[in-house]
């Protein structure tokens, strides 16, 4: 199922699978993840600094959806029940995601390590409201003159940004991150389990991004914008600065290849442009 | 008392009515004034994750508890929005997304939270909306178990009241929830108070009033809150939202009874 939202994977278009069905995502949403983890046999300093700080950050971004929903629920995208339906559990696992990074950063790691974030939730969102991007205001204000269209948008920002957690993901899953540099079979699980949760994500966002794309050259236009403009990733007003960087480095930072292959999954959306993710992948970079 | 958001959050659930039988709906249906009053509480709760738009972040700890609790909150309405939708399809009345987003797309939102918002955001109002954002919570959901109450009372309808004793239960860690972040940030400005006063008695109104049609709202509150039990209950809500730090005296739910014409 993980396969699904591997890196480099472009998903798959031209079949014609069985419509995402919202109200059975809803009805199987995953909630805590504690028993299923294997927190004890994650060994103490299994990974490296540089990789337990990526899993605290993905914890942050993970946990960043109420934010995230504040700045689309003033547009039209409130009005579409079937999103609306899809986003409330989606904002639900994605908590509970966030909760099994943060566990599994406290078992593994390095002895003496600070673990900044150990507390059982997301500490503090780092930056003020405003500080990142556009208001609720003069996003209710564009909302509402762009109509659905800024549905279509919203949806491609969602299954982007699952492609750039997803490069981090697929770091932490190799082998490299461990401080021996053997795989660990606790940690690989607990990665496994958080990206087939995700995988899920990505394929409403996906599925819905496209359809909306394909329909409305308005709707690939505005979506090419927001991609353009939107501080990678998505929930980086969240995060330090510093702590973004790191996050950028470490994701981009293994495979040579995986920043063409986030263009790739990016330009795999109806009516993006390479363009658009180059754009992407400048400012996530940057 | 402190409200134990860990603890919150490790136990919500989805309401379960898999074990109710529906099927006696269909032996005993509901009439259809009160399948209408259904209908309204049922996209009422769908909407619900819509007001994630009121949420305002700020560097703080607590923040990190409302957003945890919004998370879970909204998930608990949705679902109380399936288990009526569940009630209403077994009458042959089914509430599909389209249908939900072809009534959000006919009647607009006029939020009432969005011209104090406005007010913060050009920073006239500060952190203090906050207080006004919790204790507006608190006055939905006080109304949201009253509403529940009231409609088990007037049916008496066993597989119907066993149904919304369920959601009620829901709703009252709700309120608990509200009451506790509004009392603290209340009681900690006399600032927050004069402006969430203002605000509840300026521009608060029955749950589903900035959403659903005026004739619709005037259903509900006529259906649910009048005679003398209803103006009850609104009184016994209005205590629970002037019992919080410098809202004494406040009475907008029997206010806004009174400017829907709803008779005592
Ligand atoms: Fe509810
Ligand atoms: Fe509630």
């Amino acid at each position: 199922m993980d396969d699904l939202s591997g890196a480099g994977s472009t998903p798959t278009i031209g079949v014609e699978p069985a419509p995402f069905d919202v109200r059975d995502f809803a009805r199987t949403a995953h909630g805590s993840h504690r028993e299923g983890l294997d927190l004890e046999a994650i060994p103490d300093a299994a990974l490296t600094r540089e990789a337990v700080r990526t899993i605290l950050t993905l914890a942050e971004l993970e946990g960043a959806t109420m934010a995230h929903l504040r700045n689309v629920l003033v547009t039209a995208t409130h009005k579409d029940a079937r999103v609306t339906a899809f986003l409330v559990s989606w904002a639900y696992e994605k908590y509970w995601v966030a909760d099994a990074l943060r566990a599994v950063a406290g078992a593994a790691a390095p002895v003496g390590a600070t673990r900044a974030n150990d507390a059982s939730r997301p500490a503090v969102a780092a930056a003020p409201v405003r500080a990142r991007g556009r208001g609720p205001i003069r996003r209710a204000l564009a909302g509402f003159a762009q109509g659905s269209d800024v549905i279509g948008a919203h949806l491609a920002l969602g299954c982007v940004d699952d492609l750039v957690l997803d490069l981090a993901y697929a770091r932490l899953a190799g082998d490299v991150p461990t401080a021996d540099g053997t795989p660990d079979p606790a940690l690989g699980d607990a990665i496994r389990r958080i990206r087939a949760i995700k995988a899920r994500h990505s394929a409403f966002f996906h599925e819905e991004a496209t359809r909306r794309l394909e329909t409305s050259p308005r709707a690939a236009r505005l979506a090419r914008r927001e991609l353009s403009r939107a501080a990678w990733p998505l929930g980086a007003a969240s995060v330090s600065d510093e702590d973004r960087r790191s996050f950028a480095r470490f994701a981009l930072g293994g495979d040579p290849g995986s920043a063409s292959a986030l263009e790739r999954g990016i330009r795999s959306l109806a009516g993006i442009d390479e363009r658009t993710a180059a754009r992407v992948t400048g400012r996530l970079a940057g | 008392m402190a409200f134990d958001i860990d603890r919150y959050t490790a136990t919500s659930v989805a309401v379960d009515w898999s074990d109710l039988d529906l099927e006696a709906f269909r032996r005993e249906p509901l009439p259809g004034s009160s399948l209408r009053t259904l209908r309204y509480m049922a996209d009422v709760e769908y909407h619900t994750v819509c007001y994630t738009r009121d949420l305002l972040t700020t560097p703080s700890h607590r923040e990190s508890d409302v957003s945890a609790f919004m998370t879970m909150w909204n998930r608990e309405e949705f679902w109380h929005g399936e288990a009526l939708a569940a009630v209403l399809a077994v009458h042959g009345v089914s509430i599909d997304y389209d249908e939900l987003k072809a009534s959000r797309l006919k009647l607009g939102w006029k939020d009432r939270l969005d011209p104090i918002k406005q007010s913060v955001l050009g920073g006239l109002v500060g952190q203090d909306f906050v207080a006004v954002h919790m204790s507006w919570g608190a006055a939905n959901e006080w109304s949201a178990i009253t509403a529940y109450q009231r409609m088990a009372e007037l049916e008496e309808h066993p597989v119907l009241a066993e149904l919304l004793r369920r959601i009620a239960k829901q709703e009252a860690r709700h309120v608990a929830f509200y009451t506790s972040q509004a009392r603290e940030r209340l009681a900690a400005s006399t600032k927050a108070q004069k402006v969430t006063r203002f605000a509840l008695s300026r521009f608060w109104a029955p749950v589903g009033s900035s959403i659903m049609a005026p004739e619709e709202v005037r259903h509900v509150m006529g259906h649910l809150m009048s005679g003398e039990e209803g103006r009850r209950a609104a009184r016994k809500v209005d205590d629970s939202i002037s019992g919080m730090p410098g809202l004494a005296g406040l009475t907008i739910v029997q206010d806004a009874l009174d400017r829907l014409g709803v008779a005592s």
